[in-house]
């Protein structure tokens, strides 16, 4: 048995026992794990506020390889996140996020992914209150990019055609198979229809060095329509993504009076 | 299997209680003479039939409305709202509070499928919006993080009504020692902190 030290975000907790709980932890070292905290729930745990969902910290953790349950041993506190709480958008972003390294993330080491999530938290945390579901889209796709399933966009996903960022006409989108096609290759029926705006727009996603997109409540709407769709046909099999539908259809907010709906990103 | 076996496995299901528990509570019961465990039984016969939501509250009681909705000593004008019925009871446990309660059935969790349409919160407002008198809303959540979203949105929903809402304070345990709490509650603690001559 090993005593790693790793940077970690909680992912999930739930109660073992009258005392103790059990975390899910995005971890830099080690990929997602999971830990029994020992005492958690007693009223001078040495765990304290930190093993709350979504807080991040240096996780100790006791660790055989053999096992799939290992044990925390200290969970020193970095970032609660608790700004994250005071906004249900960004939770919800949050939890989308977290609900795909739970889901799709591996228990080995993969680095990219622990910072890309953080980065994607921090960035949640920090957007401005018009701009926190084009955040939550950027962070969304650009997680999936390092876990494997960057999205193709500069080139047909089918021949390798250059897609020119500066045309007119609307880009076509297969969610199947993860890219854009250029006119030759789109059949008909056609694919999803992105107008090149929300192509553009798509673009500077997937690009963490562009500036964030201002998205309107439609267009924000149709982005979070198009990466939910591409989460649910890709890790489908992983089982109900239930954060990914509260966070798509905005559950948290009323429905206006009979708004007109785009259809996928167009 | 036999009966013993039986209850050892019923047993087992309950929180907090293993195999080897569940087994010396069967032999102790068989211990007992058998009206012990005839009494037994029938508790738990009648609190599975008894034992109901209020239709006003959401708190589990045996009459309905519940004791503390029908009070009429208890002001109606305070609403305390809590995430399940045993936090009524810790509330009630305290002794200070003389108002009434609105459990919403569970907080706000994305991760495992509740959200809002899976709580009480179309009868909240409801009672908060029907003329019952309401004034304060105090939200006492968990200060965990969903319990802090779920006051969120318990704020958010209710600005509407022009009711006042609140929020519970966090800080540090009475009887608690400043060396042993963490980071986060001694910050709360002390942006909560209050002038003196207020203090009761």
């Amino acid at each position: 048995m090993a005593l790693v030290t790793t940077s970690a975000v909680v992912l999930q907790t739930y109660r073992y026992s009258e005392t103790s709980k059990v975390v899910r932890l995005a971890t830099r070292e080690l990929g997602v794990q999971s830990a029994i905290a020992k005492g958690a729930l007693r009223p001078k745990s040495r765990f304290g506020a930190g093993l709350e969902l979504l807080s991040e910290g240096s996780a100790q953790l006791y660790f055989r390889e053999a096992r799939e349950l290992h044990t925390l041993g200290a969970f020193d506190l970095a970032n609660l996140r608790r700004d994250l709480a005071a906004d249900v958008g960004r939770f919800a972003g949050a939890t989308v996020l977290a609900e795909i390294m739970l889901k799709m993330a591996p228990p080995a080491p993969l680095p990219a992914a622990y910072d890309a999530f953080t980065a994607a938290l921090d960035a949640l945390a920090g957007a401005s209150p018009d701009a926190i579901d084009a955040a939550g889209v950027r962070g969304i796709w650009l997680l999936l990019g390092v876990l494997g399933f960057e999205p193709s966009l500069g080139t047909c996903v089918r021949d390798g055609t250059a897609i020119d960022p500066d045309g007119t006409d609307p880009v076509s989108f297969s969610v199947a198979e993860g890219g854009v096609a250029c006119p030759s290759c789109a059949p008909a029926p056609p694919l999803a229809r992105l107008p090149r705006q929300a192509y553009r727009d798509l673009l500077a996603l997937n690009d963490a060095a562009a500036g964030l997109p201002r998205l309107d409540a439609p267009h924000a709407a149709a982005h979070r329509r198009l990466v939910a769709r591409f989460v649910r046909h890709h890790f489908g099999e992983a089982g109900p993504l239930s954060a990914l539908d509260f966070w798509e259809r905005r559950a948290w907010v009323s429905p206006p009076p009979s708004t007109p709906v785009p259809s996928a990103a167009s | 299997m036999s009966a013993i076996d039986d209850l050892v496995t019923e047993l087992a299901q309950l929180p907090g209680i293993g195999r080897k528990t569940a087994q010396r509570l069967t032999f102790y019961l068989l211990k007992q003479p058998a009206e012990t465990a005839g009494r037994l039984a029938e508790a738990i016969r009648q609190v599975r039939e008894r034992v109901t939501s209020c239709s006003a509250c959401g708190t589990l009681t045996d009459v309905d409305p519940c004791a503390i909705c029908t009070d009429p000593r208890r002001d109606a004008a305070l609403l305390c709202v809590v995430e399940e019925a045993s936090d009524v009871a810790a509330i009630e446990r305290a002794g200070r509070f003389r108002g009434r309660y609105h459990v919403l059935g569970g907080r706000l969790s994305p991760l495992e499928g509740v959200g809002p349409e899976a709580l009480h919160v179309d009868h909240l407002l409801a009672r908060v919006a029907n003329g019952d008198g309401v004034r304060e809303v105090i939200i006492a959540t968990n200060p965990s993080m969903e319990g802090e979203v779920t006051a969120t949105y318990l704020q958010q929903t209710l600005k509407p009504t022009g009711v006042r809402v609140t929020r519970i304070a966090r800080g540090l345990p009475v009887g608690g020692d400043l060396e042993y709490a963490d980071g986060v509650t001694i910050a709360q603690a002390l942006l909560a902190r209050r002038d003196m001559s207020e203090a009761d």
